[in-house]
């Protein structure tokens, strides 16, 4: 190390300065203009963690949300240097630190996440396409999903309900987000336990719909028969029609 | 690869990104892009990146190298900004001479290397090991500061030993030798003078915003100002041509205004460096 142990100790309370605003001796600074660096760099990270939340800081208020972020900001260690994704690590930290569960906003991790996640599925790197085609019949046939999804598990509805109402109704809630493959923006979708369960062994397996048929109806409690093939029509059909499923694989 | 120089360049913000991909009213010669606000990105923002390639010659300004930290340098990420740099066959990559990271944490600005002697030596090794890592000479900017911090020699000397001693180029913000001379009272030109102007490879001019009688900030988001025209006049008589840009980070409402910033600086390099061409 060629810096000296003063020079070190010196770049280290400014910084420290910057992230919790408790003032430090600083030798030969200008007289009132420390404080800009810190309102500069406040900026930065309010700006982009407001931008990234919008819904949490309209559900929290003012006052809550600025809390989150100064907790944050002084005690975090933000670890990323690409500023977009600071995001990521505010969700992370205060889930660390159970802030919702000390703030009593039960809800407070799921919607950092969702909303996290709509920023990940958005901005993630692209995913290899499968090749398909557009006719086929969605239960004989290998369906060709959109690779660009992740399904979410949330304790909280706060996807489908106001943060006031969701908070009331903890229990298992699923989402499904993905890319549209044109614009890339991203779409939501509201699933079952038992969707979760279908996408996901379509996946595994990359099978006809046909041939786990009955493997759904047993998870479902109910018989293989016309009433099952018809959900199952609709389902994937709504999949297909939303891009969510692209087409089907060339026998 | 192509040369820039003469060229006017503006920095792809995503605020804009549309804007200039469709050529409506910013025209700008190339584009500056920030690598970590677009390293490792797919979807809607990727294809734009790519558009934007295609369309236009690329520099890359970096944010977060976090050249003067006392802590190492982050590798990874280093290996991360190569291949990006590699991919997209980018020749001018410049960063701060600053740092952005204190005890191991990012803080997404800039805050002010103590002008000293040990801090000179400990820079010097880092740029030449980012630079041997990265396989391409960094362009290293003079940043606005708003107060020295245990300074022991004047901002000039450490700037300029440490472009002499690190092998690197420079990029020269004049804005922000502007922004430097108004808040500690120097003299600009002859802080420019002092310069190793040899070794200035990229220039950055900006708008700036005055918030205090004795203090400007260097916000990036205000037209440039005549005295900066003027500065900038005077320094490029004095060095081979480079290619300029114009740093805009907010307030994109006017776009012909912008654009006229553009036009001005081009006008300017053409009277002087367009010139110096045809007398050779």
């Amino acid at each position: 190390m060629k810096l000296r142990k003063e020079t070190i100790e010196i770049q280290e309370q400014l910084g420290a300065y910057c992230r919790t605003g408790i003032e430090q001796e600083l030798p030969g600074i200008t007289p009132g203009r420390i404080h800009h660096y810190r309102r500069l760099i406040s900026n930065v990270v309010n700006d982009t963690l407001r931008t990234a939340f919008p819904i949490t800081v309209a559900a929290l208020g003012d006052e809550t949300w600025l809390l989150l972020v100064e907790d944050f900001f002084s005690a975090g260690v933000p670890q990323t240097p690409q500023v977009w994704k600071l995001p990521l690590e505010f969700y992370q930290f205060h889930a660390s630190r159970e802030s919702g569960k000390r703030l009593n906003l039960p809800f407070l991790d799921d919607l950092l996440y969702f909303e996290w996640m709509e920023i990940e599925i958005h901005t993630m790197p692209d995913r290899p396409y499968p090749d398909f085609v557009n006719e086929g019949d969605l239960l004989k046939d290998t369906l060709a999903f959109n690779p660009e999804y992740e399904i979410v598990k949330l304790e909280y509805p706060v996807h489908t309900h106001p943060v006031r109402e969701a908070r009331e109704l903890k229990g298992e809630y699923f989402s499904l987000l993905y890319r549209m493959p044109e614009s890339g923006n991203v779409q939501f979708l509201n699933l079952s336990a038992l969707n979760v369960y279908i996408i996901t062994r379509l996946q595994e397996e990359k099978v006809p719909l046909n041939e786990i048929k009955n493997e759904i109806a047993r998870v479902a409690g109910i018989e293989s028969g016309r009433y099952l093939d018809d959900a199952l029509t609709k389902f994937s059909g709504d999949l297909l029609e939303r891009k969510m499923i692209l087409g089907f694989k060339e026998k | 690869m192509e040369s820039k120089a003469g060229m006017v360049g503006l920095g792809l913000r995503r605020d804009i990104a549309e804007e200039i991909l469709d050529n409506k009213i910013l025209t700008p010669d190339f584009l500056e892009f920030a690598p970590e606000n677009w390293m490792g990105m797919g979807g809607a923002w990727l294809k734009v990146m790519e558009r934007a390639l295609e369309a236009y010659p690329i520099t890359c300004h970096g944010l977060s190298l976090s050249l003067g930290s006392p802590e190492e340098l982050d590798w990874e990420f280093i290996g991360e900004l190569k291949e990006f740099l590699d991919t997209y066959k980018v020749a001018i990559y410049s960063e701060h001479l600053s740092y952005t990271k204190s005890k191991n944490a990012h803080l997404y600005d800039l805050l002010p290397i103590p002008f000293r002697q040990d801090a000179i030596d400990h820079v010097v090794d880092r740029i030449r090991r980012v630079q041997d890592r990265l396989e391409r000479p960094l362009a290293i900017e003079n940043v606005s500061y708003y107060t020295p911090v245990a300074a022991e020699m004047t901002e000039v000397e450490f700037v300029s030993e440490i472009v002499d001693r690190a092998g690197c180029n420079m990029l020269l913000d004049v804005n922000n030798v502007y922004v430097n001379a108004f808040n500690h009272n120097y003299d600009a030109k002859d802080f420019i003078g002092k310069l190793p102007l040899d070794k200035v490879a990229y220039i950055h001019m900006a708008g700036h915003e005055q918030v205090e009688p004795d203090l400007i900030i260097d916000t990036h988001g205000q037209p440039i100002i005549d005295p900066v025209y003027e500065l900038f006049e005077w320094t490029i008589q004095k060095m081979d041509p480079v290619p300029v840009l114009l740093e805009r980070d907010y307030n994109f409402e006017d776009l012909e205004q912008i654009q006229g910033e553009l036009t001005q600086i081009k006008g300017i390099l053409n009277k002087h460096w367009k010139l110096a061409h045809e007398t050779a």
